[in-house]
């Protein structure tokens, strides 16, 4: 099972999966305090129709073409919802979980009918289902390269605009106050966020994508108030459980990467939430002490 | 003049910076009105809110906005702060539009609109006073730094100042974005009810501090709702009802009879 470790195609899909669960981390705590959790959740599945019409048009797997594919559809998803909720009278929830159903069930009908379609036997349209779950082991060099310029695009762009972010989530009105545009933070966020999902798509799957900005972020809540060591505890719980469960995976056949992954993240959460600093049992002991005295 | 204008600001930037707060000259000059609104109406929801404001708040006092709920205080804020593009009518601040002069505006913002999840120290809080000087990329230098350590100093947070803003009482957290809108080293100062939920200490604490900034030639406006210490804590008064019942020096602003029509049917 070492052995693994000195695999170079491991390696390749761990980069991927480990550069992807950093940016998504850090970028995801952003989210999660904007109240965007569920807002990740349907662009990841608002993003498979993308895919999937990408690869109707230019009949390739390419992974740049379906990307932004996938980020076109996802970002559209993100106006249909703001459309939904202000002009269709349809409050913010029903949107959102029409829109995600909706598209995602968009992304399966034009899936099911590129199946089957000869005009489509030629560029072989297997590796679509991929997407929905992901499946990390294909990840090839290429959409490790593709993860990587995204995710430093995407930090350096966090850290251009981290002022702005952080007035424009902590407090809007003193942010229109001093002259920030309202809608800049949030429109960078959501570029921030549509970029990781549509890269992610491939390794992580539509389904589960949004874990990836929102695990890390809760996980790191149990243990810290601050910021600073929020956002690193976020990133080291991404990438050790991206490492691992993509040890995991290669290891064991029949486990998908992008699922292992996400259930490493999701045990190290359960433990945080037990054991953590803000967890379960710390406050339980800290109310007894309390009481006792 | 623009260029004149600039370097007057610079100058004025850096001896803010330096700590000596103060006026530029722009302000020294008897201009007379700091807030001037003419003709204004605004609605809010698509429901018309403030009906033909016309009203001046004069410099260097310390004026409180009063009425009942639903008067339109909060909207009136929000049209002196841009926030809500009135119907009709002009602000003019300072005599300027406000883009020219939102250097020299600090505002301390109502509770509801805060995000108290965000996890963020209060020393950082107070520091996004000085972002329009520090800039959105640079980082902060030491004298950025040594002029949010004053104003936290000056508030009584110096031993809060790691902690976290969710941690701090109701009181505690209206002193932290008092210090943020201090650290701005703005000349108006607009509060939406500064004092609300406040306890007595922190209400003792930013009341004295308010004082000190009108010493200090400062104008400074508060959303207010407290009738029984308005004429102590108060020089000027602007009464509202959807229009301006009165607006002036506050023995005659919040007369009984002034109180009465604001508040009428409603006690």
């Amino acid at each position: 099972m070492i052995s693994i470790l000195f695999s170079y195609d491991f390696w390749v899909v761990a980069a991927g999966t480990s550069l992807l669960a950093l940016a998504g981390s850090i970028v995801g705590c952003f989210s999660v305090y904007q109240g965007q959790s569920l807002v990740g959740d349907a662009i990841g599945h608002s993003a498979y129709p993308g895919v999937v019409l990408a690869f109707i048009c230019f009949q390739t797997r390419d992974p740049l073409i379906l990307t932004i594919g996938a980020a076109l559809s996802g970002g559209m998803a993100y106006f249909l919802i703001h459309s939904l909720r202000d002009g269709g009278g349809i409050d913010f929830d029903s949107a959102l979980a029409l829109v995600l159903t909706g598209m995602f069930g968009l992304g399966m009908v034009l899936k099911t009918y590129t199946q089957g379609n000869p005009a489509y036997a030629d560029a072989s349209q297997a590796g679509l289902k991929n997407y929905i779950f992901g499946s990390a082991a294909f990840l090839m060099k290429r959409d490790a390269a593709l993860i990587f310029c995204s995710g430093a695009l995407v930090l350096s762009l966090l850290f251009l605009f981290r002022r702005i972010l952080l007035i424009s989530i902590f407090d809007r009105g003193y942010a229109k106050a001093i002259g920030i545009p309202e809608a800049l933070g949030t429109a960078v966020l959501l570029f921030m966020m549509i970029v990781l999902i549509s890269v992610g798509l491939k390794s992580v799957g539509a389904v589960l994508i949004s874990s990836f900005l929102l695990i890390p972020c809760i996980c790191a809540n149990q243990h810290s108030r601050s910021l600073g060591p929020i956002l690193l505890l976020s990133a080291l719980t991404g990438i050790l459980s991206a490492l691992f469960g993509t040890f995991l995976s290669t290891a064991y056949r029949g486990l998908s990467t992008g699922p292992m992954i996400i259930l490493c993240m999701g045990s190290v959460t359960l433990l945080s939430m037990i054991f953590g600093r803000y967890g379960l049992l710390p406050r339980m002991l800290r109310k007894r002490g309390k009481e006792n005295d | 003049m623009t260029a004149g204008k600039k370097s007057g600001g610079e100058a004025g930037d850096r001896l803010r910076a330096l700590g000596l707060g103060a006026a530029s000259e722009e302000t020294r000059a008897p201009s007379g009105a700091a807030i001037h609104v003419e003709d204004l109406t605004a609605a809010y929801d698509k429901k018309a809110v403030l009906w033909d404001i016309d009203l001046e708040i004069e410099e260097n006092s310390i004026t409180a906005i009063v009425g009942p709920n639903g008067a339109g205080k909060s909207t009136l804020l929000k049209c002196i702060l841009g926030f809500l593009k009135p119907l009709s009518g002009s602000v003019r601040i300072f005599g300027k539009a406000l883009r020219e002069v939102r250097d020299r505006v600090a505002y301390v913002p109502q509770f509801s609109e805060v995000n108290w999840d965000f996890p963020i120290s209060v020393r950082d809080v107070v520091l996004m006073g000085r972002y329009r000087s520090i800039g959105w990329f640079r980082r902060a230098n030491a004298s950025e730094r040594a002029i949010a350590e004053d104003a936290m100093r000056e508030m009584g947070l110096s031993a809060l100042a790691s902690r976290q803003i969710s941690q701090l009482s109701g009181g505690q957290r209206q002193r932290v974005f008092i210090a943020r809108a201090l650290a701005q080293r703005a000349e108006l100062l607009i509060m939406d009810e500064p004092l609300a939920g406040v306890d007595k200490s922190s209400e003792r604490i930013i009341i004295d501090k308010i004082r000190e900034l009108k010493s200090e030639g400062k104008t400074i406006v508060c959303v207010h709702h407290d009738l029984n210490t308005l004429r102590s804590y108060f020089d000027h008064a602007v009464l509202i009802r959807r229009y301006v019942i009165a607006c002036g020096p506050v023995e005659e602003a919040a007369s009984e009879e002034n109180i009465r029509r604001a508040y009428e049917d409603l006690i």
